[in-house]
């Protein structure tokens, strides 16, 4: 496997990245300071030698939940590390203690499953070995039976060369939430002012090995946000592109070069590798390991259906030929008609409709990277036609297999409809809130349209965070919001320019998304912003305004 | 020279443990020599007897057996004979630098001298360690219920490989004078314990331990 010859031009066509910097996404990057780029790195004051990429704990269940960090040591042999799991943030109250191992094969990484835990609880945890002590870890099982409420923050798109983790810190210091969903570009793949330039990528060349994918893994993980947040929450992540190359397929990425980087299968291998080393997230099937989906279930309240659109089945995204201000657009003809093109595969499809219409839970969430509203640039109803799309890459691209996904929504023949789905999206760095209807720009309600005044017609709703760095739309006044908001009346709010999370809420009676921002990611700050918030009533399956919650009183402590 | 035996306190291959006693001793000179079988169960012990009737050098021990987690990750205990129960010298769990061919997470022995004598080598799954400084004090999940190891994760597996679920063992014996398997202990010499010594014997100790009978 070569390394690329040359170095890579900007991704250029119809990609959401190319829309944002023509869109004046890119005056961001020239604003970069790259004096302030070591300051994050210096605040990682609990880390050790041994431990300094921190501690991490991902994909709860009810009983068990990933332990993970990672040794670093000279040495080139076996290292056993020790744990421990307490019910207090001193680790007094001690519920296990065990041994496990790592190894270089291993890069060194440590993944524990640790098991027999107690249903929503918080757990509190530390790893030793080679006479050092990690930093104290906290995480949280899954809940079950009747469970009053659950907040999650949900973030993407954290590109460590664009800017600072500054939302990972905030989400870092809030007690008030019980997991962090990660929708996917945790990393990127970019060498160096390619993508980015206020911090200089390690290694200094796209990843393409095992590797350069390591090393990229480990810069990240050494970020002092990182750190905090991963050692405060238990993380729940799927991948996107970015984890292995931008744009990428089943077979392939726009961001691969097969003559000079090698085959795209051990690309995938090398990249997905690292990632399970590397990633707090539980292996679904070792023999399957592009097949990441999964899914959580927290008591009677909550489905959180994490899928795969990248590597399993994705087709690869057809090329816009429809010329517009934005760029190329495209309609929905021809090879985007075509209902053998697959996003989530047929097995991912099968294995999403029998969770969603058998889950005991209220809510059920899909996580997931790609926008899934229809995003036009000029609209008009499905018996016209539908209008011009904007990006291939997302569902907008894949409509005979987002229609398959609205038939689980909207029951079949011999399936009742499910209700209470809610869509979680990353990708596109920047905020959004959406009815989803298949034939937005219809008002005849009769008709399959929708009613953009009341909502009416709506099967589901959509949440998606912006980035947590990675740059947006300049946008200073909203224009270009409001234009697309006029073109696509399904939209409730949209926001293109700020970075941070989303906050989301989640109650029997409704589900609140609330947008929090950060006031800069280039340099260290700890200002953040209660942007919008807006709603979905349970059994309702559209958008209304909301408020900001109040968060729950006496949550767990944070570990110190 | 190489045996292969199938080791187990299960019936089922008692038959095999048999043949296993009456053949497994291998009288050398120095010589190397290599045991290997498969377990079964998380907490079945290989036992391994060796003797040096001169004070020897260069005395090495170690399993290749791991193979990339292939295999279970063995924990080694090096143990001298003392009267009727043996002593515990060493118990080694990682070292891949005893020989070529070692995995890390394989086991091993470097002596540079050893006295002569018998000792006994045992391995287990890791962290199946010894109870205490004696052989008869048993291994610390001798207690256990059996898990197979087709369905236990040992604490030292790969959760993104699923690995280290195969009974595997080899362990290279260079520089002894002689080596011999120790057999599991039948079940006609367990029940024949029992009368013996009574029922608390058998099951606690000898039978999870892997002591081999006194007979």
């Amino acid at each position: 496997m070569g390394r690329p010859a040359k170095t890579k031009p900007l991704p250029t066509g119809t990609s959401r990245r190319g829309f944002f910097q023509r869109s004046g996404g890119a005056a961001l990057a020239l604003a970069a300071l790259p004096a302030m780029a070591l300051q994050a790195d210096t605040r990682n004051s609990r880390g050790s030698a041994v431990f300094q990429h921190g501690v991490a704990s991902g994909d709860p269940l009810a009983d068990r939940v990933i332990l993970w960090t990672r040794v670093t040591t000279a040495q080139r042999s076996a290292v056993t590390v020790s744990y421990i799991i307490a019910t207090d943030p001193a680790l007094v109250q001690v519920v296990q203690q065990g041994r496990v191992k790592t190894n270089p094969d291993r890069d060194f990484t440590v993944k524990l499953d640790a098991s027999r835990l107690r249903p929503g609880t918080t757990y509190y945890y530390r790893f030793s070995a080679l006479g050092q002590d990690s930093p104290v870890g906290r995480t949280r099982t899954a809940s079950v039976g009747a469970t009053a409420r659950l907040r999650l923050a949900v973030v993407s798109c954290s590109n460590h060369a664009f800017g600072l983790f500054n939302a990972y810190r905030r989400i870092a210091e809030r007690a008030d939430i019980d997991a962090v969903v990660h929708l996917g570009d945790y990393l990127y793949e970019y060498g160096p002012n390619v993508y980015g330039s206020l911090r200089t990528p390690e290694p200094p060349n796209e990843m393409v090995t095992l590797s350069d994918y390591r090393l990229r893994h480990a810069q990240y993980k050494r970020d002092a946000d990182s750190i905090e947040m991963h050692r405060q929450h238990p993380l729940i992540a799927i991948w996107d592109d970015h984890e292995t190359t931008n744009d990428s397929w089943r077979d392939g990425a726009q961001n691969h070069q097969p003559e000079t980087e090698g085959s795209w299968n051990m690309r995938v291998d090398v990249g997905l590798q690292a990632y399970y080393e590397w990633m707090p997230v539980r292996i679904p099937d070792v023999t399957k390991r592009r097949e990441n989906q999964r899914s959580f279930r927290f008591g009677d309240l909550l489905e959180l259906v994490m899928l795969e659109q990248r590597l399993s089945a994705r087709s690869e995204q057809l090329t816009a030929t429809v010329p517009t201000p934005f760029g190329n657009g495209f309609v929905q003809t021809g090879a985007f008609a075509d209902a053998s093109r697959q996003l989530l595969g047929t097995t991912q499809e099968a294995w999403l409709a029998s969770i969603l219409r058998t889950t005991p839970a209220r809510w059920k969430f899909l996580g997931q990277g790609v926008m899934f509203a229809q995003l036009k640039l000029q609209g008009a109803t499905l018996a016209q036609g539908g209008g011009v799309f904007l990006n291939t890459d997302q569902w907008d691209g894949y409509q005979p297999a987002r229609d398959r996904v609205y038939d689980i929504f909207k029951g079949e023949a011999t399936q009742p409809a499910v209700n209470n789905c809610v869509v979680l999206t990353g990708d596109i760095h920047s905020s959004w809130a959406a009815d989803l209807s298949q034939d937005p720009n219809n008002p005849n309600i009769a008709f399959g349209g929708y009613d953009p005044a009341t909502g009416i017609g709506s099967r589901a709703v959509e949440f998606v965070t912006t980035s947590v760095t990675s740059p947006g739309v300049n946008d200073p006044t909203g224009s270009t919001a409001t234009l697309l908001r006029s073109i696509n009346p399904h939209f409730k709010y949209i926001n293109l320019t700020q970075r941070g999370y989303m906050l989301v809420d989640v109650t029997p009676q409704r589900v609140v998304a609330e947008w929090w921002f950060v006031d800069t990611v280039q340099s260290i700050s700890n200002v953040q912003t209660f942007d919008v918030a807006f709603e979905v009533q349970n059994g309702n399956n559209r958008l209304q305004p909301s408020a900001q919650t109040t968060p729950p009183a006496n949550p767990p402590a944070l570990a110190p | 020279m190489q045996v292969n035996p199938t080791f187990s306190r299960r019936g089922a291959s008692v038959a095999a443990t048999a043949v296993l006693s009456l053949c497994a001793s291998l009288p050398t000179q120095a010589a190397n020599i290599t045991f290997s079988g498969q377990i079964s169960f998380h907490n079945d012990v290989v036992q391994i007897d060796f003797s040096l009737a001169q004070p020897a050098t260069n005395v090495r021990l170690w399993t290749d057996s791991w193979q990339g987690g292939l295999n279970f990750d063995p924990l080694a205990a090096l143990w001298q004979g003392a009267g009727s129960d043996f002593s515990l010298l060493d118990q080694v769990d990682d070292d891949d630098t005893v020989a070529p061919g070692q995995g890390f997470y394989d086991t091993g022995f470097s002596l540079p001298t050893l006295a002569a004598g018998n000792y006994r080598i045992t391995v287990a799954a890791a962290f199946n360690g010894a109870n205490g400084p004696l052989l008869s004090q048993g291994f610390n999940y001798g207690s256990e219920v059996p898990i197979l190891l087709t369905e236990w994760n040992q604490p030292s597996f790969d959760p993104n490989a699923n690995d280290q679920k195969g009974g595997f063992w080899r362990m290279n014996l260079s520089g002894v004078d002689q080596a011999s398997v120790v057999p599991e202990p039948a079940a006609w010499q367990l029940l024949l314990l029992g009368l013996l010594f009574g029922r608390r014997l058998v099951a606690p100790v000898l039978a999870r331990t892997g002591v081999s009978a006194p007979l």
